[in-house]
């Protein structure tokens, strides 16, 4: 008898503990955002969830969207697939979100891409640059307000052009990201300088190690002319750190860090980023002269004490995307938002850009400049820098390997 | 040649340092028995209250090196007499379970206080920058690492060796009930020689805090690294944990170097075959 | 002895009732909970059959999980075999592994054998992780399609209710299994090794390949779990196989109790609703988890169901 009793009192617990949460207020219009909040990457999600806040208070003071108010809530992706799977399963399906954004790695996004139809919600992709998700991964529920690893490489290819430098090696974490990024500057810049060469020995060091060392030496002895470096976040700030210590960066070869001027690193790294070298980003706070975007800059900066890196511009941007294509779409019926994102214009501190319908990619500039200190600003800022036009950089939809077509009649 | 040396280096810097840190492991688990899981969780404790020495209460990074490990070390004592305590008498199994839970507590304990994102420290002044031996450029402060690895090893092998405390630390690790016949008070050396422990772990926590970048979970790796140091060298054996930190740190360093797409499974096919082939480890009392 | 034999059998047939009915009953989300608890309540109730029933505290164990997810995963990604032949050879391969790491591993005991099984298991991390040809390294296999269970079968398991049932049947027929295993001439056998295997031994016992068998009957029943994880997750990484997932039906265990056939089980529903309860507070659940964990061990080695039973003046 005690054995039944002790299987219901289980069967009572499992019950109560199961019930519903209170019913949900069906009122504000939802957002669910999933960013790296724990970690070495987690300065991403804070500046993510900055720029996200920014955008949502100022939409609630204007009146919202479609006269309703916006929430949004965050969940921790920790840089890993299967949690952010869990993570947008979750707000769908218990938060009821009408709308998706975040995820800061490719291997996330590439995780997570062929998921999204299950979740039946607009999902867009404010960092994460992995060219899969806008290209064979793509779907009609993905969309990209970022700069990714082509438009990048691109840019860094023609930087690259000019410099001095014949055989080129990298170093880069061990997942999608670090090998794409790699393989797509070989294409670029093979093409733009067939005389180039490129090493076989590379460096991937596990994404997220602590210690770099051994590779920083083996890229010295390797001797190239050109490293091209794609760690990024706390991996980059560690790199830069240990190769200051092994005096990596006065050694004699050209360097490319295709994420250097996250500001997230910038602030992290301080007078250690060493100076006169070429860093990338995905917007530079001080790169557009509009009004747009220096009223950003403005009241990001007296709100939270520093200056928007990419991640923040990039999730401002994302919400006021959603703002105009619900209000384009005049509902926030997700088949309806998903048809007005396509082919949409939105107006952001990065510039005016269109979401392209053809791989749901949008055009973006890309940023790039010398590193140079400033009695202006507390961290490295770039000088000269260069902007390379979206329509430079972004390759055709045909390369893309995006078939949206055929992915909508799955 | 220059590589070899940096390799070398790279090699020492890293045994030494875990040297500190499994030496704790070791001494407590010859003592008491435990196996301490929450370990890493001490060493990553140890670097964050450098953290908050160096960059809060602004003291020089000396004083927080000598002053943070009797910190952790009395939180450690704190803890041995609350919970530990209680279930030495039980199956070994069950210390490694407790301690485990203090590891989720430490790791999640440190993302409220200090936030979850990566901290850094500089090192002081005086060890900033490069020597150059043999052609190989190397850190001034990974050379302090290895000495002050030596320094404290060389001191924790006099106190066993030459001082009275170290004789009876000895006599209760081989023979608890005899201890206490004669008069040894076992509780109270069982409660030292965990906060001996757990200092140990501090210490090379807040040496460390300089040259790698502070996050909760640090210690993760950590603790891994240090059981299979303390496996490889012999469970509770002194001298086994400077041999299997040298082991340990050449793999990483001659491995990293050479074979980087090994380097996250030398020290597990190591750990395995001694396991296999000698139980007790390369320099551990066989039972 | 009957009585209690029959009410104990009404009450099991009333929770596998609730959770026939479960998609009714609960709102959508809890779904996907309930799957997740049924998966792992799995894990661990495999990791148990050595630990609560062997005496052997494997910290490996994600080795099986992780490699039944990754055959899965690979099956359905290159070669899209029916879904039950998918976990058939998932389980299969999985207990291929155990039977090596196993041969090895039961010659040791305590922490030795905890520590040579973390060792085993990083292994498995390793490979799953370094071999980026196969297993796309870090980034894991992801976007593989869901097939039908078996030929001529045309049910869609990547609708969340039917892969709920999908795993509820496979889940309660393992669980039958394991526990027809436990109180088997076998099941004794592997208990009298917990109690004193130098005893057992002398009375001609050969302990060894009775670990061993203990051993791959486990790493079969966590590979299931681990096939079954993946399709769910539709996704393996190679944290599927880290030490941390190891750690994961231990503390399950634990939670519900070692010594209770279903603690495990148990384990895994409160581990997760907990979860689930805690992290819509605050990101640092572990710690609650560290802190009940702590007091488990300190004060209630049974676990809940030992409180439980205590509570209701079960059996002493």
């Amino acid at each position: 008898m005690q054995r039944a009793r002790l299987l219901f009192a289980m069967l009572a617990a499992l019950l109560l503990a199961a019930a519903p949460a209170a019913a949900q207020e069906k009122q504000p219009i939802r957002i669910g955002a999933i960013y790296i909040l724990s970690g070495a990457f987690a300065t991403y999600g804070e500046f993510a969830r900055n720029g996200i806040q920014l955008a949502v208070d100022e939409i609630n003071e204007s009146g919202g969207i479609l006269g309703r108010p916006v929430a949004f809530m965050m969940e921790d992706s920790q840089g890993k697939a299967n949690v952010a799977i869990q993570a947008a399963r979750k707000l769908v399906f218990q938060e009821n979100v009408d709308l998706l954004m975040g995820l800061d790695s490719s291997g996330v996004a590439n995780g997570i891409a062929p998921v999204v139809p299950e979740l039946q919600r607009p999902f867009l992709i404010t960092h994460a640059a992995s060219p899969d998700v806008t290209g064979k991964l793509c779907n009609k529920w993905l969309f990209r307000n970022s700069v990714n690893v082509n438009q990048n490489m691109k840019a860094a290819a023609l930087v690259a052009k000019e410099l001095d430098a014949r055989r080129w090696t990298t170093i880069g974490p061990d997942y999608a990201f670090g090998h794409q990024s790699w393989e797509f500057f070989q294409k670029y810049l093979k093409a733009e300088k067939p005389d180039v060469e490129f090493m076989a020995e590379t460096a991937f060091p596990k994404f997220g190690a602590e210690d770099f060392t051994p590779f920083i030496n083996a890229v010295i002895a390797a001797k190239p002319d050109g490293v091209l470096i794609s760690e990024w976040g706390g991996d980059l700030v560690n790199f830069v750190r240990q190769a200051n210590n092994l005096g990596f960066f006065d050694q004699d070869f050209e360097l490319l860090m295709t994420l250097g001027a996250a500001t997230e690193v910038l602030y992290a790294l301080g007078d250690q980023m060493p100076e006169g070298k070429w860093v990338g980003t995905r917007y530079w706070f001080l790169g557009k002269d509009t009004p747009r975007n220096k009223a950003f800059v403005e009241a990001y900066h007296k709100r939270f004490g520093n200056y928007p890196s990419y991640n923040a511009q990039n999730a401002y941007a994302g919400v006021y995307t959603f703002k105009a294509a619900i209000e384009k779409a005049d509902t926030v019926e997700p088949e309806r938002v998903i048809e007005a994102m396509s082919g949409l214009e939105v107006e952001a501190p990065i510039g005016t850009y269109t979401i392209r319908r053809e791989d749901h990619q949008a055009l973006v500039d890309g940023f790039w400049g010398v590193t140079k200190a400033s009695g202006d600003y507390p961290i490295r800022i770039l000088e000269p820098m260069r902007v390379f036009a979206a329509a430079d950089i972004t390759p055709p939809p045909e390369e893309t390997g995006c078939n949206l077509q055929q992915t909508a009649e799955q | 040649m220059s590589t070899f040396v940096a390799a070398l280096l790279n090699s020492l810097d890293i045994g030494m340092l875990l040297f500190v840190i499994a030496s704790g492991l070791t001494i407590v688990f010859g003592v008491l028995g435990v196996l301490n899981f929450a370990h890493g969780a001490l060493y990553m404790l140890g670097a964050y209250f450098a953290l908050t020495a160096v960059r809060w209460i602004e003291l020089p990074f000396w004083a927080a090196l000598v002053i943070v490990p009797f910190a952790v070390a009395i939180l450690a004592a704190a803890v041995e007499r609350l919970a530990l305590r209680r279930i030495y008498a039980r199956h070994p199994t069950q210390a490694l379970l407790l301690t485990f839970a203090f590891l989720l507590i430490l790791n999640d304990a440190v993302r409220m206080i200090w936030g979850p994102g990566y901290q850094i420290i500089d090192p002081p002044r005086a060890l900033t920058g490069t020597f150059v031996l043999a052609g190989a450029v190397y850190p001034l402060y990974s050379l302090f690492v290895i000495a002050s690895g030596a320094a404290v090893g060389l001191a924790v092998w006099l106190l066993f060796s030459r001082t009275l405390i170290g004789k009876r630390i000895r006599a209760a690790a081989l023979d608890r009930d005899m201890a206490l016949a004669v008069g040894i008070d076992v509780p109270r050396l069982y409660t030292l020689v965990f906060a001996f422990g757990a200092w140990l772990a501090a210490f090379g926590g807040a040496l460390a805090a300089p040259m790698r970048a502070l996050g909760p979970a640090m210690g993760d790796r950590i603790i891994i690294e240090s059981f299979i140091i303390v496996v490889i060298g012999g469970l509770g054996s002194f001298p086994g944990a400077l041999l299997g930190a040298l082991i340990l740190g050449a793999l990483h360093g001659f491995g990293g170097r050479w074979f980087p797409q090994f380097d996250i499974v030398w020290p597990y096919v190591g750990m395995a075959l001694v396991l296999l082939l000698r139980p007790h480890g390369l320099l551990g009392r066989s039972a | 002895m009957t009585g209690r034999g029959a009410a104990r059998r009404v009450t099991l047939l009333a929770l596998l009732a609730v959770l026939a009915a479960w998609p009714w009953l609960a709102p959508y989300f809890a779904i996907f909970l309930m799957t997740e608890i049924l998966i792992l309540g799995l894990f661990a109730a495999s990791f148990n059959l050595l630990f609560g029933y062997t005496g052997l505290l494997s910290f490996g164990h994600a080795a099986y999980f992780g490699t039944g997810a990754y055959v899965a995963a690979l099956l359905l990604r290159d070669m899209a075999p029916p879904f039950l032949a998918v976990l058939a050879a998932a389980a299969v391969g999985a207990a291929v592994v155990a039977l090596v790491i196993g041969w090895f591993s039961v010659r040791l005991t305590e922490v030795y054998f905890a520590m040579l099984t973390l060792a085993f298991g990083m292994m498995v991390y390793a490979l799953v992780h370094q071999w980026r040809g196969l297993t796309g390294g870090s980034d894991g296999v992801a976007g593989f399609p869901l097939t039908a269970p078996l030929p001529g079968v045309a049910v869609n398991i990547a609708d969340p209710v039917n892969y709920y049932y999908l795993t509820l049947i496979l889940v309660a027929v393992s669980a039958y299994v394991l526990h027809r295993i436990t109180v088997s001439p076998f099941g004794l056998i592997l208990r009298s090794l917990r109690e004193n295997s130098e005893r057992a031994s002398f009375a001609g016992v050969p302990v060894r390949r009775y670990r061993l068998a203990a051993f791959v009957v486990s790493g079969l029943f966590s590979g299931l779990a681990g096939a079954l994880f993946a399709p769910f997750n539709r996704i393996a990484v190679p944290e599927m196989a880290h030490w941390t997932q190891s750690a994961e039906p231990v503390l399950m265990t634990i939670l519900g109790g070692s010594q209770y056939f279903f603690g495990p089980f148990l384990g895994a529903g409160v581990f997760l609703l907990l979860r689930q309860w805690i992290t819509s507070y605050t990101q640092e659940w572990m710690f609650f988890l560290g802190v009940i964990l702590a007091f488990l061990v300190v004060f209630l080695p049974r676990g809940l169901l030992g409180l439980f039973d205590r509570w209701l003046g079960g059996r002493s």
